[in-house]
């Protein structure tokens, strides 16, 4: 309950500063975090030099791109804490979409559209706006600790519109309801949360990913459309999509799922390499990390 | 292109608010969905506001910022009014340049904006009353100083019969017509996307308004304290920010209250998910209501309601059929309403249908209509007027 309590205070101080305020406090925190965390940011640098081999023989790009890393997802942490006092109209000018036709692709099939992306940028942003002039939007992840800190998330987010549903057996059914429904699920699946995933390469080694998405995708006949969304250096956001994967059904459920998962993790390889520095993932991915 | 006639009746209306326009209320709303549907009726609108932002999503043209607003603690809650009595000049080089048909002021009585206009204007205007209350001061030891603005306003409308009932008490010589608030059915209807993750077993009350004292919500959370113990699946969901939040939150954290979503402040565009979210809409103002546009949002999404026994609820609410009701500040009563509603889905889908209904009277397109009509009789007042007044000068001189 500390954690909450503490966050909870933090927060209300954030939400009350202008965003360039808001912002140079997270570059300190960032900073702090950077310097001392025992594991968070050797984890982030494995996955750094995993995702970017090159990485191995620069330590000096390596540090440069981890501290990057770091602020951006401080950023992307004061987002979330001003959220409860920025309206859709105030955000709607910091984004930029590329791809909108892939979007756009999808929705004419109408069978909702399945967002399925990776730990990268602020996702409130693009979820509101969609909500507020696509289609409802829910997100599809993980539940946070400790539970009144997730409580507070869910209705921060709830009131921009976007619904966020856990990764269970409840939001599983919601999450088909909302497909029915022609809305978007936004989920990722270059993490491991749930301790299912299926060992395929992610960037040439061995990682578990979830074939979630590409079984309700497959069960429904819905897109997957392929997202990454990046902060650009004046602190607005890009929303780059990829072409539509397609969960083709040959009688073989399970090789299905692999062969759509696939897809889409070279996709998202594709958007990690060229942005590593906004790949917030200070976890361990692949077996063997510190 | 309208027929002859038609054209005729197209006018140019000036919609004036006393009230921040940044700021969500029920007058401030009522003004913006009136100036969209006289718009669609093909009438030219221009509003009249304070507001503490000059960001909003105005559209400049057609909307004039005039002060900035400060909080007046008025009737139980906070009114964000202009008192700069300096808006003469601007004011006046407006009304000149624009050529208004008729000035709507709403609360015309209010310092200061309506005030300084309705003192300015030279063109037919109507006034429209929303406040109810038990008393007011200003009216009661104003009467004299107020009494010749309301000679300026050519017809007079007031949102319910308790609003009209309490401004007659003040004012009784002057006649007003009762047109209630309108509700946009687009918008408020069943069958919405609700916010998903609240959509599960649970039964969802749904609290929509200001934290303020005078809307009952301290009597709402004793209330479902007391209903949680008997009908454990059920879940509270408060819209709204005000100066009560904190203690509210800490009443939570005290009682230990589960299931209770602090949705704070939620954009109009949203709203409408949060109503189909919901299974009951509780309503505990009271007492300073002189109308409760929330009833008839929730009624318009096909819930059922329980409210407190206030006035301006009573205006809209027929008990027993589209909802319970229950006196004003009883808590135990407000949480054995809510019990009997929540343990039984029959009576809320026959309530919340009958609201469904119902609501369709209140559809924004025929209350503006009803509007119009104020309107050419006050345009009709105004041409007879000055005449009147020259018969009499002549009469005199004879």
């Amino acid at each position: 309950m500390w954690r909450y309590r503490a966050f909870k205070s933090v927060q209300s101080v954030v939400e009350r500063l202008p965003r360039s305020l808001a912002y140079a406090l997270a570059v300190l925190a960032a900073r702090l975090a950077w310097r001392f965390s025992p594991l968070a940011r050797p984890r982030l640098e494995y996955n750094l030099k995993i995702a970017c081999p090159e990485l191995e023989t620069d330590p000096r790009e390596l540090r440069r791109l981890s501290w990057l890393n770091f602020r951006n997802h401080a950023k992307a942490y004061a987002d979330l804490m001003m959220l409860p006092r920025t309206s859709v109209e105030t955000m709607r000018p910091w984004l930029k979409v590329q791809g909108m036709e892939y979007l756009e692709q999808a929705r004419a099939i109408g069978k909702g559209v399945l967002v399925v992306s990776c730990h990268m940028g602020s996702y409130e942003v693009v979820s509101a706006i969609w909500s507020a002039t696509l289609t409802p939007v829910s997100l599809f992840a993980e539940e946070l600790e400790p539970r009144a800190l997730f409580e507070w998330y869910r209705d921060t987010r709830a009131r921009l519109g976007i619904s966020v549903l856990t990764l269970d057996t409840g939001g599983l059914r919601r999450v088909l309801q909302a497909l029915r429904d022609e809305e978007m699920v936004v989920t990722a699946i270059d993490r491991d949360i749930v301790g299912t995933g299926h060992p395929m390469p992610f960037f040439g080694r061995l990682a578990p990913i979830p074939l979630g998405p590409a079984a309700i995708a497959l069960r429904t006949g819905t897109p997957i459309f392929p997202v990454c969304v990046y902060r650009l250096p004046d602190d607005t956001y890009q929303a780059e999509g990829a072409p539509l994967v397609f969960a083709k059904d040959t009688g073989d459920p399970r090789g299905d799922q692999i062969r759509a998962t696939e897809q889409v993790l070279r996709q998202l390889e594709n958007f990690i390499r060229r942005h590593p520095e906004q790949w917030h993932v200070p976890h361990a991915i692949w077996a063997n990390s510190p | 292109m309208l027929p002859d006639g038609e054209r005729e009746k197209l006018m140019k209306v000036g919609l004036v608010s006393p009230y921040d326009f940044a700021s969500p209320g029920g007058v401030t709303d009522h003004v913006r969905y009136l100036a969209g549907r006289l718009r669609n009726h093909g009438q030219q609108v221009r509003i009249f506001a304070p507001s503490s932002r000059a960001d909003i999503d105005f559209d400049t043209r057609e909307f004039y910022r005039i002060g900035s607003p400060i909080a007046v603690p008025a009737n139980d809650s906070v009114a964000r009014i202009t008192l700069s009595f300096h808006l003469g000049n601007r004011v006046a080089a407006i009304i000149e340049q624009e050529h208004f048909d008729v000035l709507h002021f709403h609360e015309p009585l209010m310092p200061a904006l309506p005030l300084t206009m309705l003192r300015m204007s030279t063109t037919a205007n109507v006034g429209t009353f929303h406040a109810f209350s038990h008393s007011n001061i200003g009216y009661f030891y104003g009467r004299g100083i107020l009494h010749p603005y309301l000679d300026h306003i050519h017809r007079g409308i007031a949102v319910s019969e308790p609003a009209r009932t309490f401004f007659n008490r003040y004012f009784p010589d002057f006649p007003l017509r009762v047109i209630p608030n309108g509700i946009d059915l687009n918008v408020f209807k069943p069958g919405l996307s609700p916010i998903r993750h609240l959509r599960d077993e649970n039964v969802n009350i749904l609290f929509v308004g200001r934290l303020e004292k005078r809307k009952g919500l301290g009597d709402l959370l004793r209330g479902y304290e007391f209903m949680r113990e008997r009908v454990p699946h059920s879940r509270l969901i408060i819209v709204g920010d005000g100066p009560l939040r904190g203690q509210v939150e800490s009443y939570i954290s005290r009682h230990r209250l589960p299931n209770v979503v602090l949705a704070g402040y939620v954009p109009d565009s949203v709203k409408p998910r949060y109503y189909n979210s919901a299974d009951i809409f509780c309503a505990p103002a009271t007492g300073a209501e002189s109308f409760g546009i929330v009833l008839l949002e929730a009624m318009a999404s096909g819930l059922p309601v329980v409210a407190t026994e206030v006035p301006g609820y009573m205006s809209v609410l027929e008990p027993g059929r589209d909802s319970l009701t229950v006196r004003p500040k009883g808590w135990a009563e407000l949480g054995a309403a809510l019990i009997i509603l929540a343990r039984d889905a029959e009576l809320r889908a026959r309530m919340g249908a009958y609201g469904h209904e119902k609501a369709r009277r209140y559809d924004w397109d025929a209350v503006a209509s009803q509007v119009i009509e104020v309107y050419e009789e006050a345009r009709e007042a105004a041409r007879e007027a000055p005449r009147r007044a020259e018969e009499s000068r002549v009469h005199n001189a004879v």
